[in-house]
């Protein structure tokens, strides 16, 4: 019995030595990272030989799923900068030099956060990039500030999802989760 | 002084079994979906779940992101690699589809390092590999995979999902031994490390890892 019962322990161990090694190597992300562009499916488009408009942006954000919880108000606070996603801030990369709230924000790479309201978002575009969540977000690196309606939907996104859409000036970031979703108009 | 030494054991055994049980639960992954199936249209994505391969990134220095969150006025990153992660799920990877049966990624073949779109490395300063300059900037980085060797080859052709291959565009290559691990990496994974010349970049799938070169000190 002992000696079974030692067998067992130290295979355990052994099998801990092993996860443990393994942990050194990161895990999959519980809100596992995505990116979207303009135009929608870019990439895809590129190996059909379908491109007809030239890349004007892309956006890297991960994906926080709902799980049942109630997302704005509860889980995010109203009134509090949020990341636009989990894990590292959200990242928008313009190729072109585009309109947002017509104000002119050069082609680069920025971070994206917001402060979520019942009725309506700021949506903030920042020059500080390659963070982690907004705890180092500092408002004097703003490029642009703008207020959003948002848009009740009926049918709830399980999972946090942003995609550019084609619009009349240019195209709409929409940004989606919840109960909740919103367009922001990019202009070029 | 037996009991003693068996309650001992039988507590010690709960407790790694509790820590293996916690262990297991902190690994466990909620992302369930059969998305690899190709979005259509902004309104399909916006129904669409999250990647079966789910999309990470890994910069050099590793966790820039939370450093710079705990460091003040921290320089530039050096490097960063966005990638997909595909599961091992109990199959061969690397193989010789004439040998083997239902290989992941035949043997000789240009491999997108990765899964969905080609994985992408940005260099945040010029650095040097394989003795040649790489200036700062953007690139797709790719594979052939041999069985003692992959050929890494960085190539200017960006945001193409899979590999569309324009050899005209491949801007360097180098050829890493293949290292054996012994431990099973169950997702494809990509990640920097610091080395005496600069840093490398270290790739891990199934039973075998590479380690690239990167050197800018």
């Amino acid at each position: 019995m002992m000696k079974y019962l030692l067998l067992v322990t130290g295979f355990l161990f052994f099998s801990i030595t092993i996860l443990h090694a393994q942990t050194k190597l990161p895990g999959l992300d519980r809100s596992p990272m995505d990116m979207s562009y303009y135009p929608d499916q870019y990439p895809l488009l590129i190996i059909q030989d379908k491109v007809t408009e030239p890349l004007v942006a892309r956006i890297i954000y991960s994906r926080p799923q709902k799980k049942g919880r109630v997302v704005f108000g509860d889980l995010l606070e109203y009134g509090k900068v949020w990341r636009l996603g989990a894990n590292e801030a959200t990242e928008i990369n313009f190729y072109t030099d585009v309109k947002v709230n017509d104000k002119i924000i050069l082609k680069g790479r920025y971070s994206m956060y917001c402060i979520p309201n019942v009725e309506r978002w700021t949506i903030i575009i920042n020059k500080q990039t390659d963070t982690w969540g907004s705890y180092k977000y500092n408002d004097t690196d703003d490029i642009i500030r703008m207020d959003l309606p948002v848009q009740k939907q009926t049918e709830i996104t399980e999972e946090f999802v942003m995609a550019f859409e084609k619009s009349a000036t240019g195209a709409d970031l929409i940004i989606a989760w919840d109960d909740v979703k919103l367009n922001l108009p990019i202009v070029f | 002084m037996l009991i003693k030494k068996e309650t001992a054991v039988v507590t010690l055994l709960f407790s790694v079994l509790f820590f293996v049980a916690c262990e297991q639960k902190s690994k466990t992954i909620t992302v369930d979906s059969n998305s690899m199936r190709i979005p259509v249209s902004v309104h399909d994505s916006l129904i669409l779940s999250v990647d079966k391969s789910p999309m990470d990134m890994s910069y050099f220095p590793d966790d820039y992101p939370k450093q710079k969150m705990i460091t003040p006025n921290m320089a530039s990153p050096v490097a960063r690699v966005i990638y997909g992660r595909p599961k091992k799920n109990g199959r061969t990877i690397f193989g010789d589809s004439g040998v083997t049966k239902n290989i992941i990624q035949e043997y000789g073949k240009e491999w997108r390092l990765g899964a969905n779109e080609a994985s992408e490395m940005e260099v945040f300063k010029p650095v040097v590999i394989n003795g040649k300059p790489l200036n700062t900037g953007r690139y797709i980085i790719y594979a052939i995979p041999y069985a003692d060797r992959w050929k890494i080859i960085f190539n200017n052709n960006l945001y193409s999902w899979g590999l569309h291959m324009d050899k005209t565009q491949d801007i360097l290559s180098i050829e890493i031994p293949v290292i054996r691990n012994d431990i099973n990496i169950e997702y494809f994974t990509m990640l920097f490390q610091q080395s005496t010349q600069g840093c490398e970049l270290v790739m891990a799938w199934g039973n075998i890892k590479t380690v690239l070169p990167i050197n800018f000190n």
